[in-house]
């Protein structure tokens, strides 16, 4: 267990001389926290979703699909699909992904091509490659497992804490560190800079609009941008809802060649 | 103060500004889309064909139009291709696509477990990649060769396919009232060796009329998925999907066929394995003494896949096809010289890689045939660094030592192609 202060044990007499807002950190329940908050809010959901992708020459390119979430366990496995409807070469591709927490277990991914009606099943990749293209890896989507990384409380201020984060192997990623800003009221991490070598930050990941939506609040827009080139990508959402009460049956291979409509208008 | 005001508020317009994205598709009122494209294509022969005058292997401008209307728990949907052939001088129409698809909840009891997609449609299933056993769905064998996209290689039928979801097991069956055969090689894109002939012939034959089979086709998977492997059973009642029997009179004709399988596909390590089995039994020649006829056969197929590092896929597959007695079939044929070994197996191997953001793809894929001594390698480039244009380029190679083995027999037909295609 990481922390940043030894666990304080002065006994009640001592609570009233320490502030709340100088409260003793446990590092890792702050990143469970966190990490519970932006990819696990309600037991499921559905959103729409769009990406404007910009190239380093400023050409753009648009993705639109609609994203479905049931959790498993909380912090644990998930099931997902995303329905894409634009541009029209991907027009009604669906991939679906059933992602496994555990560091042992890999995702199982799918994806059908409604042209020559495959499902497609897709072996485990490397998680840090773009997603549809974007500047998001396929891993700022799913979630990076937080047991992937040690954090370290490096500054906290009036509205933030800031960690860094080292990966436990190295050599599965392509960055040395990155520096994550939690948001102490909602508890969202709202910008992420990664690190290569000492002082590189080459790539960032920020939350630019943030709402609460049935009480969880929520990134509503997003974006990735690649620091050496200039390219990045956005990411939008709407219709939002939690808790709609997704069954786990609309997670298979019955609702990649017929999707579940009531879900998605 | 003014001048102030605009200062500040500057960021917040080149903000808003970098966030209009347009109006988003889809808008919950509009119950249709449309969508499509056009395309160029273009392909020559790397050798002469000296049975074919033209060096074009594919030209054609060919748009599609795919409309779908949502009704409030089911779709119908509209997909056809408009193309000029420009190797045949022809102007085509190919509907891929009239169907309505939808769940039978609250139209039939029990509904809630079934989808039915019935109409004009294209199918597949299997666990092959390029390699088919238990599909017998129609194939395009001549736009695989000639470089159309890899879409095209499965052809529609009409046909109705009904679902079944259970805890037990999933069922799908279809029904294909009009016999729908593959879109074979028949010698007017590219020639083919005809073992009666003894040499390569294009003929440009159609199997019609009478010759053709006046049954259903029937195809059945049961199919179930237990802790991330999927198994399914097959069974196919119907034709040979290419007219690889001869009449009585020497022409080219379907002969039944029925077909049994199963398979597999799970995660192995860090990849995917795939495992398949088909049982061809050709019903007009139980014995295999029917030189006009095809022996049944025993088809096998194991498949692994694994990304080789960043973007970089990398597959292998051994398909073995064993003809069922063998003896007979050599002992009664009309030109034992030209059957095929046993025991036929081929080798695949895939390549696949992603660039500059998935904006380029690069694919190789060879077949070799290690009993034949031939191959097919596909080479393929796509590039779509927007969303209104795609570059494609590829080339399909065959080789091999002997003229009548089954991929050196086209060692002609191997050809360059260039496309591009443009959505709207």
């Amino acid at each position: 267990m990481l922390k940043l202060f030894p666990r304080v044990t002065l006994g009640l007499c001592c609570l009233g001389l320490i502030s709340a807002a100088h409260a003793e950190i446990d590092v890792n329940d702050l990143v469970k926290e966190s990490e519970k908050v932006a990819y696990y809010s309600g037991d499921d959901g559905r959103s729409d979703a769009r990406m404007m992708i910009v190239d380093s020459q400023g050409r753009k390119q648009m993705r639109q699909f609609t994203i479905l979430r049931k959790d498993v366990t909380d912090n644990g496995d998930q099931q997902m699909m995303v329905f894409f409807s634009r541009p029209s070469d991907v027009k009604d591709t669906v991939f679906r992904v059933e992602k496994h927490a555990s560091l042992d277990q890999d995702d199982d991914r799918w994806l059908y091509l409604p042209a020559l009606d495959l499902v497609k099943r897709i072996s485990a990749g490397d998680k840090r490659t773009s997603f549809v293209g974007s500047h998001f890896f396929y891993e700022d989507v799913s979630g990076r497992a937080i047991t992937e990384d040690s954090f370290v409380l490096e500054q906290e201020t009036d509205t933030q804490y800031i960690l860094k984060a080292t990966p436990k192997k190295p050599d599965s990623v392509e960055f040395d560190y990155y520096r994550v800003s939690i948001d102490k009221t909602s508890k969202l991490p709202v910008l992420i800079d990664f690190f290569k070598g000492e002082n590189d930050n080459y790539r960032r990941v920020e939350a630019v609009q943030i709402e609460e939506i049935q009480g969880f609040p929520t990134v509503v827009r997003s974006k990735v941008s690649d620091l050496t080139s200039g390219a990045y990508t956005l990411m939008e959402f709407r219709n939002i809802s939690y808790d709609i009460g997704l069954d786990s049956d609309v997670f298979s291979e019955r609702s990649l060649r017929n999707p579940p409509r009531q879900w998605l208008d | 103060m003014s001048l102030t005001l605009f200062i500040l508020s500057m960021p917040i317009f080149a903000q808003d500004d970098e966030w209009d994205m347009g109006d988003w598709e889809e808008e919950t009122t509009q119950d249709y889309r449309i969508s499509g494209f056009f395309e160029v294509a273009a392909g020559l022969r790397i050798s002469d064909d000296p049975l074919i005058s033209k060096d074009m292997s594919l030209g054609e401008l060919r748009a599609q139009f795919q409309f779908d209307y949502d009704l409030s728990a089911s779709r119908l949907s509209l997909n056809a291709d408009a193309y000029y052939d420009g190797v045949l001088d022809q102007t085509k129409i190919q509907v891929r696509e009239a169907a309505w698809q939808g769940s039978l909840a609250n139209i039939i009891p029990f509904g809630e477990h079934f989808d039915l997609k019935i109409g004009q449609q294209v199918l597949t299933w299997g666990t092959g990649d390029y390699v088919f056993l238990n599909d017998l769905f129609p194939k395009d064998f001549q736009s695989f060769f000639a470089g159309r996209d890899d879409e095209y290689l499965k052809a529609p039928s009409l046909s109705a396919k009904l679902s079944g979801f259970f805890d037990l097991v999933n069922i799908d069956v279809v029904i294909t009232p009009e016999f729908t055969p593959d879109n074979y090689i028949n010698g007017d894109y590219f020639s083919f060796f005809s073992p009666v002939a003894g040499q390569q012939v294009a003929p440009g034959f159609d199997v019609a009329g009478e010759r053709l089979p006046d049954s259903p086709e029937y195809a059945l998977r049961l199919f179930k998925s237990v802790q991330g492997t999927e198994y399914a059973l097959y069974a196919y009642d119907g034709y040979h999907k290419t007219p690889n029997s001869l009449s009585e009179t020497f022409l080219p004709s379907f002969s039944k066929l029925r077909v049994y399988g199963a398979s597999l596909r799970t995660t192995l390590g860090k990849g995917l394995v795939n495992a398949e089995y088909a049982y061809y039994d050709s019903r007009e020649d139980k014995n295999g003494n029917d030189p006009l006829i095809p022996n049944s056969q025993s088809r096998w197929l194991i498949g692994y896949e694994q990304e080789l590092v960043k973007n970089l896929t990398g597959s292998l597959q051994w398909y073995l096809e064993r003809t069922e007695d063998y003896s007979s079939l050599i002992d009664n044929s009309l030109a034992p010289e030209y059957e095929v070994a046993r025991s036929r197996v081929w080798l695949t191997q895939r390549l696949s890689y992603r660039a500059m953001q998935q904006t380029l793809t690069l694919n190789a894929f060879n077949f070799y045939s290690s009993s034949d001594g031939d191959g097919y390698l596909k080479l393929n480039a796509d590039y779509s660094p927007v969303d209104e244009w795609r570059l494609s380029a590829g080339l399909n190679f065959f080789y091999g030592d002997e003229p009548w083995t089954f991929f050196n027999q086209f060692e002609d037909a191997s050809n360059m192609y260039l496309r591009f295609r443009y959505f709207y």
